[in-house]
This record gives structure tokens, C-alpha cells and sequence, in this order.
């Protein structure tokens, strides 16, 4: 079995390495110190169970499980944390599997047994179900060919919805991504502004709001040639937005 | 027996209540005793002059415990000060009512016994006058019990929350998983880890009385920092720097070391690099100047309920103990966060 240990403190890890190799000799382990180092790893090569620290600074543990998630075959996932908040309730009650630091070895092992993969629809219930305590996401994943793509969520400028996909722009780029519009309109409030039914622009990216030649409004945002329509139905809630955005 | 807390209650009973009524009974049959022991001459028989001085004094004293609990609502609203000032003059009013009922009871009732042989204001003055001082030396012993129970229910909440503020859960467990790994790998570590762990509880399961030096907390902060150090490695960086001749100042236990444990909380974890925190002691006539500086992530530069409630409990024990002699104060901005305390210099804190 071949088993990566996610953790920031090397203590810690240390502590799982030699737990799990006093248990099997033969469970193959690797280390990663953070959430990037992990999804690196992960994508160099395959492992079956990733032990996953939740506190990390970074990319903390629950934004890295929704990024693994896209990888192909889906490695399983186990939690591991120091403290029993009120996080782990929404664990347990959403049957993702976490140990408490110090890990026991039989608890470890057993999880190890019937470690299962999370899939993303459940790590995003997960998410909402955490509500406040749960951090924002950092980044937006898509698999391209086999590769995790990591977008910085900050550098993107607006996400536009298409048939089934939406996709996500920035300077230079596009990239479609497996999620809804509606899903993170509610998750990034207050960094993305809906301005029509199929898209949505990074407020911190407003440059102006212009008309263009037959008189409909439309969003410019930096470093982007392509301007964004603003639908009737939008278009007082976007002034307003842009207005409060002027004033701070 | 009162259901709201006393912290935001008048300090004023509840007039209405049957112990309150017996209390005031039992008082105003008291003040009639004495009143009739101290009169030295009398040509009255003294149980005769009882029975009256008993008669009106109660008539006074029930009908400013009526006229209060039916105020009482109104008083409640008001602060301490015009609550006082509130019941204080209603008391003087009904008094004066009653004084005046009474005496043109006795002029249209005559009977040679009571017949006062003295002047219309005399009597009034004589009436108001130990009323004046009655009332008063009733409200302010009203208040002085008020602020005793405060101040004790203030000091079991405090109690309560210097036990949950004091050790993080997150790091207690962090700490004993340090520990679970080092006992592995370096048995002589992990049996200092423990010792510094048992220092930090013991300071932490005193009572919240109990006085330290600044020297005594500051070691106590290397002893944290110590623990911390093994965990964080080299993302943690400490830089001390103190001030000479503060050793011996008498503080409360436990002043600083929260502090750090918010640095590294919200300032070093979140940051993948780590940073450094920097302690400062210095004399800054009349005070003493201790400050905790720590780096912050952009996110977290919003303020965090652990950090509020660690801050809080030490800005109460402050007060507890200096007064209002000493401070905390909090700047945040630039991606730094500092914590300032202000501990009054004085000779007298160190020998106490």
C-alpha cells in the first residue's frame, strides 16, 4: 500500500512514519509538508490512501482534498487534526473518515483498511455543511490531461457559464472547470458580483462600467480585452456594488 | 433568587417580595426601639411612646416600600446613580406625606398624650431629618451589598474564564502528539517537553489570585515557546528583548503567555513560511511597556473571537489587580499585529 502523509509540523509526521512502518514494513510512505507539496505528489505518482492534516497553513487540508479529488485513479482520503471542533461533527456527520492526533495505531490501521475515496460533491456539501469555520478556497482545479491545474482564485477575472461547463478567465487564458455558477456565487460572496444569468466578475477586477454602441451596459475588467455584458435585470445591483466598491 | 444576572440588575431589591417586606418591618420596629431608648427625659410611659414612635414609623417605612415597588419598573430602567437619586427622593416625598397626614390625624384627633408640644415645622423638620438619614444609610448599604455580590459573581466568571482561555485544546493536543513523536526519536526532548508542559498547567491551575513576578511569566513564555519550538520548527522565530531591572514587578500569572499563544495561533501557523515574534519589555515613566509583535496572513486580518476572548480575560485580571493603572491596547495593519500592555512602574508593585 503506498501511503503519503500530509502535515506541516515534522514531528508529526515523523510520528506516522514510524507508527506505519512498525505496523507493515511493507506500506510504501511518502511525505509532503503542505497542501501544493501534496497535490504535487500525488500527481507523480499514485497513492492509495493520503493521510490529510486539516490545519495547514497555505492550502489547508479540506481545499487540498477537493483539488485530489480530480485526480484519476481517486486516491482515498483519511483526515487528520488535533482537536475535535466543531468541524469534525460535520465530518463524522458526512462520513468522511478522521483520526485525532495523537493517531492510535489500531485506530490508523483500521481506518487504513476501509479507507475509501471522498468525491467532490461531498467534499463541497462538506464545505457548506461547515459554513463559516470551513476557509475560502485559494484556488480553482481542473484536470487538463491527467495534470491538476491550479488557478489562483484571486488572479481570475470572471467565470462564465456555457451549456455545461463554465469556464474560468484570466489574462491570457481560459480554462473550464466541473462546477456550477450558482455553487460559487454562494462560496466566493463578496469577491465574485453576478452581473448576468451566465456570468459572473471579480470585483476586486472592475476597472469601469461602459455602454457600448447599441446602449447596453458592459463591465471592462483589467488586463482583459473582452467585455463583460451586464443584463437588464443586474444592472442595479451592479451599480451598486461598483459604487460601494469607489467608496472604500 | 433573582433570575437576571447582576451585572445588568439595579442595585435596588425587589421592593415587591415578601423578604424585603419583613426585612423593612423588622428595621423600622428596630429605629423605633432606639428612637425610644434615646429619649433621655419623658414624662410618657416609654411602652406608651414605643407603641407611637412604632405606629408611624411603620406607616412611613410600608408606605416607602409600597410607593418603591410600585417605582421599581421605572427604577429599574435608570442607572445606579439616578436610581439612587430616584429612590432617595421618592422616600423623602412619602415620608413627607405621611409626617403630614399624621399630624393633622393628631390635631383633628386630639389626645392629650400625644399632642406634640412643639411647632408645625419643628415637627416636620425632626420627621425628615431622620428620614434623610435613614434612607440614605438604607440605599448606601443597599449599594455596598449590591457591589459585593457583583464583585464576586465577577470574579467566578472570571475564574471560569481564565480555565477555558488559558490553554487552547488545539494546543494541548498538538502538544501531546509533539510529544507521542519525540518520545520516539528523542526521549531526552520529549521528557523536557513534558516538564514545560507541566510548568504551563501548573501556572495555569492556580488561582487567579495568586501573583507572579514578571520574571516568573517570562519564564514561563520561554517554556511555551520551547514546546512550540519543536513543533514549528524553524518557521517559529523569537527575538526577546528586555528591558533591565523589571524582574521582580508583581503581576498577575499568566499575563503574557496568552498573548504568544494567539501569535502563534493566528500570526505563525497560517503562514507557510512561519515568521518572527518579538517581545519587547521597556520603562516608559510611569509605566512599564510589554509588547508581543507578530506577522499576520492578509486573510487573517480580521479579528478572531480566540484572540478577543484571551484578550479580554487578560484586560479583566488587569483591572482586577492595578485598577485602572494599566491598559492593553491592540494595532493591527501593514501585516503585523502588536499587542501593547501598560503596567504602572511603580516601587510599590514590586515589594508588595
Amino acid at each position: 500500500m503506498k501511503i503519503l502523509i500530509v502535515d506541516d509540523e515534522q514531528l508529526a509526521r515523523e510520528r506516522l512514519v514510524g507508527v506505519l512502518n512498525e505496523a507493515d514494513p511493507a506500506f510504501q510512505i511518502e511525505q509532503a509538508t503542505n497542501g501544493l507539496d501534496c497535490l504535487e505528489k500525488a500527481q507523480q505518482e499514485e497513492f492509495n490512501v493520503i493521510l490529510l492534516d486539516i490545519r495547514m497553513p497555505g492550502m489547508d487540508g479540506l481545499e487540498t482534498a477537493q483539488h485530489l479529488s480530480l485526480l484519476k485513479p481517486q486516491p482515498a482520503i483519511i483526515f487528520t487534526t488535533a482537536y475535535q471542533d466543531h468541524a469534525i461533527e460535520a465530518f463524522s456527520a458526512k462520513a468522511v473518515d478522521y483520526l485525532l492526533k495523537p493517531i492510535r495505531r489500531e485506530r490508523l490501521l483500521e481506518s487504513l483498511e476501509r479507507a475509501s475515496f471522498i468525491n467532490r460533491a461531498h467534499l463541497a456539501e462538506l464545505n457548506d455543511s461547515l459554513g463559516d469555520a470551513s476557509a475560502v478556497r485559494r484556488y480553482f482545479s481542473v484536470n487538463k490531461q491527467g495534470t491538476i491545474e491550479l488557478i489562483p482564485v484571486e488572479e481570475v477575472r470572471c467565470l462564465k457559464a456555457d451549456q455545461k461547463y463554465v469556464s474560468v478567465i484570466w489574462p491570457g487564458q481560459e480554462s473550464l472547470i466541473d462546477e456550477s455558477l450558482k455553487s460559487i456565487e454562494t462560496e466566493f460572496k463578496g469577491q465574485f458580483l453576478r452581473v448576468h444569468r451566465n456570468a459572473l466578475v471579480a470585483l476586486a477586477h472592475i476597472e469601469r462600467l461602459e455602454k457600448d454602441t447599441s446602449g447596453s451596459l458592459q463591465i471592462k475588467l483589467r488586463d482583459l480585452d473582452e467585455k463583460i455584458d451586464v443584463s437588464r435585470r443586474h444592472v442595479q445591483e451592479v451599480r451598486k456594488a461598483i459604487k460601494s466598491l469607489q467608496l472604500s | 433568587m433573582e433570575q437576571k444576572s447582576l451585572r445588568t440588575s439595579s442595585f435596588l431589591p425587589d421592593f415587591c417580595s415578601a423578604r424585603i417586606v419583613f426585612v423593612v418591618i423588622m428595621l423600622a420596629e428596630l429605629l423605633a426601639i432606639l428612637l425610644t431608648l434615646a429619649q433621655v427625659y419623658t414624662s410618657v410611659d416609654r411602652f406608651y411612646t414605643l407603641a407611637i414612635h412604632s405606629l408611624f414609623i411603620q406607616w412611613v417605612s410600608l408606605s416607602c416600600v409600597a410607593s418603591l415597588c410600585m417605582a421599581r419598573q421605572f427604577l429599574s430602567k435608570l442607572s445606579d446613580i439616578w436610581a439612587a437619586t430616584g429612590s432617595y427622593i421618592l422616600t423623602l416625598l412619602v415620608s413627607l406625606i405621611v409626617a403630614e397626614m399624621a399630624w393633622w390625624l393628631v390635631i383633628y384627633f386630639p389626645d392629650d398624650m400625644t399632642m406634640p408640644n412643639y411647632s408645625h415645622a419643628l415637627y416636620l423638620v425632626r420627621c425628615m431629618s431622620i428620614s434623610a438619614i435613614v434612607s440614605a444609610l438604607a440605599l448606601r448599604y443597599l449599594y455596598v451589598q449590591h457591589q459585593w455580590r457583583r464583585r464576586v459573581e465577577l470574579e467566578a466568571e472570571a475564574r471560569f474564564q481564565a480555565l477555558q482561555s488559558r490553554i487552547r485544546p488545539h494546543f494541548l493536543f498538538n502538544c501531546m502528539n509533539t510529544i507521542a513523536s519525540l518520545t520516539r526519536s528523542n526521549p531526552v526532548l520529549a521528557e523536557e517537553s513534558v516538564e514545560d508542559l507541566a510548568d504551563l498547567f501548573r501556572a495555569s491551575l492556580q488561582d487567579i489570585h495568586h501573583l507572579s513576578t514578571l520574571d516568573d511569566e517570562i519564564s514561563l513564555c520561554k517554556r511555551y515557546l520551547r514546546i512550540e519550538q519543536h513543533r514549528l520548527g524553524s518557521r517559529l522565530k523569537v527575538e526577546w528583548s528586555l528591558a533591565a531591572k523589571a524582574e521582580k514587578l508583581r503581576i498577575p500569572s499568566l499575563i503574557l503567555q496568552p498573548l504568544l499563544e494567539n501569535a502563534i495561533y493566528h500570526g505563525i501557523e497560517p503562514l507557510p513560511d512561519g515568521g518572527l515574534i518579538t517581545i519587547q519589555s521597556k520603562h516608559e515613566k510611569p509605566y512599564l511597556i510589554l509588547k508581543v509583535e507578530n506577522p499576520i496572513t492578509q486573510t487573517s486580518a480580521a479579528p478572531h473571537e480566540g484572540n478577543h476572548l484571551a484578550q479580554e480575560n487578560i484586560r479583566q485580571r488587569l483591572e482586577a489587580f492595578f485598577e485602572n493603572k494599566a491598559s492593553l491596547s491592540v494595532e493591527s495593519g501593514d501585516g503585523n499585529y502588536s499587542v501593547t500592555i501598560l503596567l504602572p512602574d511603580d516601587n510599590e508593585n514590586t515589594d508588595r
